[in-house]
């Protein structure tokens, strides 16, 4: 993905750990929320009393086993659940259904097989009115379409593509709108490990520039560590936040090879003790 | 940067087109390639057609079951290609018959599919409907359509109204609980997607829902036309003084074996014609299904 990453970007190096003003975003508090499971009559609840604030312009991880109510929780920032108990807040709002200012990538892109590449990152424009006239609205797709180096794809379908090209769809369509929100659901599980590194690399480098506040669900410490201003481990069903961790490595962290520091071997084994006995229990447990 | 000097074009001078794009040579691979299957198919036919030809000729079999391949062919084509005399033992030639079994066909699946579409995307899309409505569809869908028969030349008689209706009810059903089946399996993170996006309900439906069930609906009918075949020779061969069903039975009645498997074979081109036209529409309008399947 060759990045629009001016210079600039280069300086930021570190400057993004500590915000000048706090600027709450996303506050939930106490919230509780789960679903319907359909089979029996029951409700499963997913995430229990979680308060957690996000400002602007933070890269918060949320790191926790499988089946903890992860997805929930940004799916909760979303607005496709609500809550049951307690508040979710975006912009001192209570949310009561997605809105254009938050977008999400998904695991399994989630793109519309019967889509064009330019039709799916269209798609967002179709369902909600931005005010933007149609000569912007091309504009934008072809701006973030060369974005995610994917110029000249416009016409493929997502079928003809690879995994790590599908995701940039995925990603293209979640900043078309220039959401102030990214919600990302494990986006890089299901692409290969040269890819995957890769596509890390140039989210942080894209992220340092336009610091965007990114909610970013991952099983990986490493991935977390990497991408992650803060990182909320998270204890398996119901989900609880077992700690909240500062990162507050230089960046950019991928240029800067921090796998090589000891803070890094230190903060990955903190973390992956913290987690360790959640894998644990979670493969003892009734799932 | 090393990627864009491999792009700088005294580099891509020294790998002309040509060496990029082989002009492939005409041998006898690269036609096996493109003929090849045909060519088996023609010559495993005419193999087929050879020993049967032979083997209607030993008389092991008598020739009043058993009718030689050729005079077989020769009355499918003389019946496909002429009128009948007006003295003949059977009234109307093949083709009459061909005509009107396709007629009663066609005007049956297309009802099917008029009902049976919206039917199932209603019971897909409301639970309450499908509550209500899902009793019906599969105790009716797994009766044998046969046992009905005779309850409908009782109530309309040996009329074509009877058979269309049996063919409708023979194809209604794959119809439906295919469209069913399709909109209840749209997977949950396209659902998802939209709803992110913004989309509000009509929008799910019309843009993730629909698209989705498409090649399911192209699925069912597939199945419906081979049901409903089943139905119009059914519904011929119980009553009725036309069609390809009739003809079949008049055949045998007049120990005319050579007519009678010809309209078999006929029946079984007819068949394979009709799967073959709408896998090609399936292609046609839903080419990224076939990448999901495989």
């Amino acid at each position: 993905m060759r990045l629009a990453v001016s210079d600039a970007a280069d300086q930021i190096t570190g400057g993004r750990a500590v915000p000048e003003e706090k600027k709450p975003v996303i506050v939930a508090k106490n919230l509780t929320v789960g679903y319907k499971l359909h089979r029996e009559r029951k409700l499963l609840t997913a995430l229990r009393d979680i308060t957690i604030t996000i400002n602007k312009g933070e890269f918060v991880c949320l790191l926790g086993p499988s089946g903890c109510g992860k997805s929930t929780f940004i799916n909760a920032i979303s607005g496709i659940v609500l809550p049951w108990e307690g508040s979710m807040e975006v912009d001192g709002k209570p949310v009561t259904g997605p809105g254009p200012d938050r977008a999400m990538v998904f695991q399994d892109y989630a793109l519309m097989p019967w889509r064009t590449v330019e039709s799916n990152i269209r798609m967002p424009f179709e369902f909600q009115n931005l005010g933007l006239s149609k000569a912007e609205i091309d504009e934008r797709i072809a701006h973030y379409l060369d974005l995610v180096d994917l110029t000249g794809f416009e016409k493929s379908y997502p079928y003809e593509l690879s995994g790590g090209m599908r995701q940039r769809v995925g990603i293209a369509r979640a900043l078309v709108t220039e959401p102030k929100i990214l919600l990302a659901d494990e986006p890089f599980a299901a692409i290969d490990a040269m890819t995957r590194e890769s596509m890390q690399s140039e989210l942080e480098q894209f992220v340092s520039k336009t610091k965007q506040t990114v909610v970013f669900i991952t099983h990986s410490i490493d991935e977390a560590i990497i991408l992650g201003d803060r990182i909320a481990v998270i204890s398996r069903r119901p989900g609880r936040i077992k700690e909240v961790i500062d990162i507050d490595l230089p960046r950019l962290r991928f240029d800067s090879d921090v796998k090589s520091l000891p803070e890094y071997s230190e903060m990955r084994e903190r973390i992956w003790d913290l987690v360790k006995d959640e894998a644990r229990s979670g493969a003892h447990g009734e799932e | 940067m090393s990627e864009d000097e491999l792009h700088t074009p005294e580099k891509s001078d020294q790998y002309s087109d040509a060496d990029r794009i082989r002009e492939v040579k005409l041998s006898f691979g690269s036609l096996w390639d493109q003929y090849g299957t045909s060519a088996v198919t023609v010559l495993n036919l005419t193999v087929f057609f050879i020993f049967w030809e032979i083997f209607a000729r030993s008389g092991v079999v008598n020739q009043v079951f058993f009718p030689t391949a050729s005079g077989m062919l020769q009355t499918l084509f003389e019946g496909l290609t002429s009128r009948a005399p007006p003295d003949a033992i059977i009234s109307g030639q093949i083709i009459d018959h061909l005509l009107y079994t396709l007629r009663t066909l066609t005007i049956g699946v297309l009802l099917a599919c008029a009902i049976g579409i919206p039917g199932g995307l209603l019971m897909g899309g409301n639970r309450y409907i499908e509550r209500i409505l899902s009793p019906y569809v599969w105790g009716l869908a797994s009766l044998p359509r046969i046992a009905l028969v005779p309850l409908f030349i009782l109530f309309m008689g040996f009329t074509v109204k009877m058979q269309v209706t049996i063919v409708t009810l023979a194809a209604l059903f794959p119809i439906m609980i295919n469209a069913w089946a399709g909109v209840k399996t749209t997977e949950k993170s396209l659902i998802a997607a939209a709803k992110v996006f913004g989309a509000n309900r009509r929008q799910i439906y019309s843009n993730v829902v629909l698209p989705y069930t498409l090649p399911f609906i192209i699925a069912g009918v597939q199945q419906g036309i081979g049901r409903g075949m089943v139905g119009v020779i059914i519904a011929e061969i119980f009553g009725g003084s036309n069609g390809l069903g009739f003809l079949i039975v008049r055949s045998a009645d007049t120990f005319n074996s050579e007519l009678m498997y010809a309209v078999l074979l006929l029946l079984v081109i007819i068949s394979l014609s009709f799967i073959k036209i709408t896998r090609m529409i399936e292609v046609y309008i839903a080419p990224w299904r076939q990448q999901v399947i495989m």
